[in-house]
């Protein structure tokens, strides 16, 4: 999975857009950033999904934490532009009504 | 802008068919609480982008965590649920699925995802030039295989190999959870097919090359699941003796006839008229 990382200095936010499958094999470079981003004080973080075609459940944890993490600061994990199967996927878990979608 | 594979995707997931289906995707499960949810969700977004009718069928093998619940929660219209009281090993839960299958074409795909379901349609395509089986294989040319360890690379190299040699089987994937059928195929081979441990797929492979049905490799791509139930010490052992096992069946005549009965197939849903409306069909065992 490839991570691209956009920043936003005005409204001191960042993106980060994912390519590939979000498997149990990504989850330490996926923290590794999304921690990087909140100990540098950035708390409203986009994930971009529409490049995505698999989730697995230790993707979905990860993102779930990701989440509290950001609102804990203050902030959110927003999930944007989903693929089809990243949309259905969060729907059978029912964790779409948990994140943020934009 | 209607996107039209969700639509497809919603559409399969409230209404149960009224036609026979042209696709059965059989995923067998024994404890897969922590993945089968999105493999379902995977798989139904592919499966029905592709705009013809299918069915989904969850071949549960005696799980005792919430699997069967997980998917029993569901409620997707056109997913079979076969509940199993007891493990009975993976091969007895593909048999049961294959057999239970309404699809022209039908699909066997580990609960991992390992090989991914848009892999489908390279594995059609040799269906629809004639064969009867198609074998995903990491081995194959083109197949891109990720995070695969070195030992289960070199228990698969070691025993493929063996395989080539004894049984004259010229596949050198033998064991990838990714396989197509036609519908004459799956029935034929999964009645007569006896060993319900990994090593199911070799046997069913060597009843394929003696009724002369025509078997073809497909490369594919793989990722190596995390939590993999495999033990490659316990399947190699396991793999050897049954290389043994299908040599003496096949010398004592078990093979020559059905070992298995066909089950009845589920009835399709009647078509809904003016008066009926049609209710969400659980899935059910």
């Amino acid at each position: 999975m490839q991570i691209e990382h956009l920043h936003d200095a005005p409204s001191n936010s960042s993106t980060l857009m994912l390519n590939g499958r979000f498997d149990a094999h990504e989850t330490d470079a996926f923290r590794a950033t999304f921690d990087g981003l909140n100990d540098d004080g950035i708390h409203h973080i986009t994930v971009g999904l529409g490049d995505v075609e698999f989730l697995d459940s230790t993707a979905l944890a990860e993102l779930v934490r990701g989440m509290k993490r950001c609102r804990e600061n203050g902030g959110d994990l927003v999930l944007s532009s989903l693929s089809d199967p990243v949309r259905v996927i969060l729907e059978l878990t029912r964790l779409d009504a948990a994140f943020t979608i934009n | 802008m209607t996107d039209i594979p969700l639509e497809n995707y919603r559409q399969w997931a409230s209404t149960p068919l009224t036609t026979r289906p042209i696709y059965s995707v059989v995923i067998p499960a024994y404890n897969e609480e922590w993945r089968i949810v999105p493999t379902i969700g995977a798989i139904a977004t592919h499966m029905s982008s592709l705009g013809e009718p299918w069915e989904m069928i969850i071949a549960d093998d005696g799980s005792t965590d919430s699997t069967v619940e997980l998917v029993q929660e569901l409620e997707l219209a056109n997913v079979q649920l076969l509940i199993a009281e007891q493990n009975g090993g993976k091969g007895s839960a593909v048999r049961r699925g294959m057999l239970r299958a309404r699809g022209d074409i039908v699909l066997f795909a580990d609960a991992d995802q390992s090989t991914p379901i848009e892999q489908f349609t390279a594995l059609k395509s040799l269906i629809d030039e004639g064969f009867d089986v198609v074998v995903g294989s990491r081995s194959a040319e083109g197949s891109d295989v990720a995070n695969k360890s070195f030992l289960r690379q070199v228990f698969s190299r070691g025993l493929n190999l063996l395989v080539r040699v004894v049984f004259r089987i010229p596949v050198a994937d033998t064991q990838c959870g990714f396989k197509m059928f036609t519908a004459e195929a799956s029935e034929t081979l999964f009645q007569r097919q006896v060993i319900d441990e990994f090593s199911f797929d070799l046997e069913v492979l060597y009843l394929a090359k003696k009724l002369g049905m025509k078997t073809a490799e497909c490369p594919v791509e793989w990722f190596d699941a995390p939590g993999s139930k495999v033990d490659p010490f316990k399947v190699a052992i396991e793999f050897l003796q049954n290389l043994a096992v299908i040599r003496w069946n096949d010398v004592r005549g078990l093979y020559k006839s059905a070992n298995h009965e066909l089950p009845a197939k589920a009835p399709l849903a009647a078509e809904p008229t003016e008066k009926t409306k049609t209710s969400t069909a659980p899935t059910g065992s």
